[in-house]
């Protein structure tokens, strides 16, 4: 997921093993696709798993990179959700979803990817203009703001007068979603499963252009302005105009992984993007390794397996012979599943990652304890 | 007109002072610690689910149960900070703004876990449960105990705070943390004491709260408690007045915007529904948002200046 | 307007009722070397962060060659040519030595956030690149290139500081007690350093110091402000004479 590439030389060991194995991840993928059952639950979090990884990421790069705390994850992702929602939705459908508002005023598509990227930009300009006022303001204050704002959305979306474009406090559905990525025959039936692996290829090519982007010159820039505002702005770093691009870029993506969560989902309605949303990628960014995009891939697919798939046990009564398992019920899995992230937030506060990256992993020991950009 | 505004400026009033109990400990912990205690509202529903099942047990009397669950949401407060904030106190901000995240959903999902995500009835308390009518307006007992009530315990609290050894600690501690160490003051105690007091009065406000809305859910406490971080801002963070003024200025706000469509529609100046319910809880933070773009130390807060 | 390549006039700074820089003037030409000296809390660091743009004035004007730069941004006026080393360390704690002086290059990039992810620049990173590798070199730091900032020793941070300043390519050099920490060795070095790289890079240096035996080597000419007001100004000999000077290093009565 994170091809960690060193265009100025030649790419090393460590590299050329991680573009291998990210290949052959895609690749397991998809033949995994063709021969499992399309219900199997490893689909499902390896969807949910990939929308997640690239909003996490996104994350990682405002709280991580740049040192920004912000908590307006939700907020964007609701925003990418809805634009994709409204602009794919098909015609002959809208006067099914739209009911309450006579079908709704947009009365066309765009194909699927366009309304992606149209999600994106969408989440960007709303970061451009909470922006404006939220980047001034010291950490804490920044991060209450940013999550005001993203209640604020929450409650526009669903403003009855909004209707006509939002379906105010209705659903958004009957939009693409990710099995519109099988091909099929002329007959109807399923010839290449892609479901999963398209998903994971738009995921994994949104973190290759944020990955870019750290390691470019901006990435350095960004880094420094974490870890020394003063001296950054000493070096002829524009504080505002760089976290304002970084503000924005996370929003893009974050807005893209909005549009693909409604994919996965099926459905969108803006009273599912709580706070709460955002505090579960917050965990998965700490968990992954705050300042490691690896690890907020990694912790991303484990986060989402956990909680959907191998963690379920925990929340039905399980019998060894005779011995009920006490505890065992409906939300206990949740529970532990907190206890494991209070574990992790207090006594392992590098994650699993700490700032490493997968080529690190290949690459000797270094006497620091940071990864970054090693030579 | 009046008719038609008071019954929402009477709410605003009662809700305003439940959000003013629990933004004290936000402002308290705040202004000792500088960290949002984000589990502050999940603290606050936890003291709800304590009363509905010991009420629910049969085992302990109501009058019983009333200073139980305020002594037990205390000692969950100490507990919380013990376990979780204290370890990190030399780590950055952040690190411990994460562990509040961290404690906000353990606390919802151990309710969940306990409640299976049902809601809970909460019991009925005698006499503040009762109806009430004044100025034409019928009302539960507590909407006018309420603001009563909170201005007393922030009285008393005001004395506690400038007339006593522990008042005096806390305020030497917000001033300066490391000094007031090297002064002799024990910080663990006033740490704890401030989460102590936090929750004490975060507990009377579950049963103020709960009382009046009858339903506990593991959700219930995270709206008020944004609310009650957003008044502690706007008053301007570590100020007790200020964060009573802020809570009461955004419970009735937030309620006269609920009935902002009824009320504009009997005054003449709107033609059907706009709908602008909706935004009741939006305002909320747009008020922080201005407030923090106008006077980011909010409306009774002290300069500070940083030093390069 | 002449040819100075720094000139404050009238510079005051007030903080809430403390006068830290008080109606101060001083000029420094192109290829001297001036140090601004004086007791602990005299003002010096906070005259420095007036000319960076850290603090704004509270009266008074700073022109770099001619030209106003009151009240302009910190970055705003490192792009116009000065550059500056800090007096506690401000490396970027979490990157390398490399990165630290790469980073500096930022400023002089002509790429765009486009170009840059989509490696349009790589002639400039290269170039930037090479340009690291050459100032790392020639202050000595190039073998510990990858090592992490702020694992080097306190002097060698002190070089990388100054080297992550000539990174930016000032026209001016800001140097706020670069031989605090160092050894007399390394503070030899430095004095003779400081020489090397002003003819070598054309700079004007402006620095802060406390070794007054650095200071009288090889400043050109040298201020003394007490109390935020200036007290003396002059060649090396001249200052070690002043009794105005010795009497506000020594106290009048003090020993």
């Amino acid at each position: 997921m994170s091809e960690l590439q060193q265009p100025r030389k030649k790419p090393d060991r460590a590299s050329i093993l991680s573009v291998i194995i990210i290949a052959a991840v895609y690749i397991a993928v998809f033949i995994a696709e063709q021969i499992i059952p399309p219900t199997s639950m490893l689909f499902t979090v390896l969807k949910k798993g990939a929308t997640y990884a690239l909003v996490a990421v996104s994350m990682n790069l405002l709280n991580g990179f740049t040192g920004i705390f912000s908590l307006g994850q939700a907020g964007f992702m609701l925003i990418g959700a809805y634009v994709y929602g409204i602009f794919t939705i098909p015609v002959s459908a809208r006067m099914d979803v739209y009911q309450y508002y006579s079908g709704g005023i947009v009365q066309f598509t765009v194909p699927v990817f366009v309304a992606m990227i149209l999600a994106g930009l969408a989440a960007a300009l709303f970061a451009f203009l909470i922006g404006l006022p939220v980047l001034r303001l010291k950490s804490d204050y920044l991060a209450i703001a940013t999550l005001g704002f993203a209640e604020i959305i929450r409650a526009l979306f669903q403003w009855d007068k909004l209707g006509p474009v939002t379906n105010g406090s209705n659903m958004l559905r009957l939009f693409p979603n990710f099995n519109d990525f099988n091909i099929r025959s002329a007959s109807g039936e399923v010839t290449v499963y892609l479901s999963t692996l398209v998903p994971m290829l738009i995921s994994g090519f949104c973190i290759a252009l944020i990955v870019l982007l750290i390691r470019s010159t901006y990435g350095r820039a960004l880094r420094a302005i974490k870890d020394d505002e003063i001296a950054a702005e000493a070096m002829g770093i524009r504080l505002a105009s760089h976290k304002r691009t970084a503000f924005c870029v996370s929003s893009f993506f974050a807005g893209v992984g909005g549009a693909m969560l409604a994919m996965y989902q099926n459905t969108v309605q803006a009273k599912s993007f709580t706070t709460a949303m955002t505090y579960e990628i917050l965990l998965i960014v700490v968990i992954g390794g705050i300042g490691s995009v690896t690890g907020s891939c990694l912790s991303s697919f484990l986060f989402v397996a956990c909680s959907e798939w191998w963690l379920r046990f925990l929340d039905q009564k399980q019998v060894i012979g005779n011995f009920e398992v006490p505890l065992l019920r409906n939300g206990f899995r949740l529970v532990v599943f907190s206890i494991i992230i209070m574990i992790v937030v207090l006594f392992f506060r590098r994650g699993i990652m700490g700032t490493k990256e997968l080529p690190d992993l290949f690459r000797r020991r270094r006497k620091t304890p940071n990864g970054g950009e090693s030579a | 007109m009046f008719n038609t505004v008071f019954p929402y400026l009477l709410s605003g009033i009662s809700v305003g002072g439940q959000y003013a109990l629990i933004a004290i400990g936000y402002t308290m912990v705040y202004g000792i610690l500088r960290l949002i205690n984000f589990a502050h509202g999940d603290v606050f529903m936890v003291a709800g689910i304590i009363m509905v099942y010991m009420v629910a047990s049969g085992v302990v009397p109501l009058w019983l149960c009333i200073p139980l669950v305020l002594v037990l949401t205390a000692a969950i407060g100490f507990v919380i900070e013990r376990v979780a904030y204290k370890p990190l106190r030399t780590a950055p901000r952040m690190s411990a703004m994460i562990s509040a995240i961290g404690v906000s959903y353990t606390l919802q999902n151990l309710v969940l876990y306990i409640t299976g995500g049902l809601n809970q009835i909460y019991p009925t308390i005698p006499w503040i449960s009762g109806s009430v009518t004044i100025f034409g307006a019928t009302t539960k007992m507590v909407t006018v105990i309420t603001p009563v009530l909170t201005l007393v315990l922030v009285i008393a609290l005001v004395f506690l705070i400038n007339h006593t050894k522990i008042g005096m600690a806390m305020r030497a501690v917000s001033k300066d943390f490391e000094t007031s160490q090297l002064m002799g003051i024990n910080i663990n105690f006033v740490i704890s004491a401030t989460f102590v007091i936090g929750t004490f009065l975060a507990g009377v406000a579950s049963l103020l709260y709960f009382t009046n809305y009858t339903t506990v859910i593991q959700t219930s406490g995270a709206m008020p408690g944004l609310k009650a971080f957003v008044a502690a801002v706007f008053g301007g963070i570590g100020s007790i007045p200020g964060a009573v003024v802020g809570a009461f200025i955004i419970g009735i706000a937030e309620n006269i915007i609920k009935g902002l469509d009824i009320i504009l529609f009997k005054a003449g100046l709107l033609k059907g529904p706009a709908g602008l319910a909706t935004f009741s809880d939006a305002f909320t933070f747009a008020l922080l948002i201005i407030i923090l773009a106008v006077k980011p130390t909010g409306l009774f807060g002290e300069k500070t200046t940083d030093k390069v | 307007m002449s040819d100075h390549v720094l000139e404050i006039s009238n510079l005051t700074m007030r903080f809430g009722g403390v006068v830290a820089v008080d109606n101060f003037s001083m000029s420094i030409d192109k290829g001297e070397i001036v140090a601004l000296i004086g007791p602990n809390g005299a003002g010096k660091t906070t005259a420095f962060n007036a000319v960076t743009g850290v603090y704004t004035p509270t009266a008074g004007k700073i022109r770099l060659l001619g030209q106003d730069i009151t009240g302009k941004r910190p970055d705003q006026i490192t792009a116009r040519g000065i550059a500056r080393t800090f007096q506690n360390i401000r490396l970027f704690s979490g990157m390398t030595v490399f990165e630290n002086v790469l980073t500096a290059h930022h400023l002089r990039r002509t790429s765009n956030l486009f170009s840059a992810t989509f490696r349009l620049n790589a002639a400039e990173e290269k170039s930037q690149r090479a340009d690291t590798e050459q100032l790392l070199r020639y202050i000595g730091l190039y073998d510990l290139k990858d090592e992490m900032a702020t694992s080097l020793p306190y002097g060698k941070q002190r070089l990388l500081e100054i080297v992550r300043a000539l990174a930016t390519k000032p026209k001016l050099l800001l140097l706020d007690e670069p031989a605090a920490g160092m050894n007399p060795q390394e503070t030899d070095e430095l004095g003779s350093m400081i020489r090397r790289i002003r003819d070598e890079f054309q700079l004007t240096v402006f620095i802060i110091e406390h070794h007054m035996n650095l200071v009288m080597d090889i400043s050109d000419r040298i201020y003394v402000i007490e109390f935020g007001k200036q007290i003396a100004e002059g060649v090396p000999e001249e200052i070690q004479n002043n009794p105005a000077v010795i009497a506000a290093y020594l106290g009048v009565d003090d020993e």
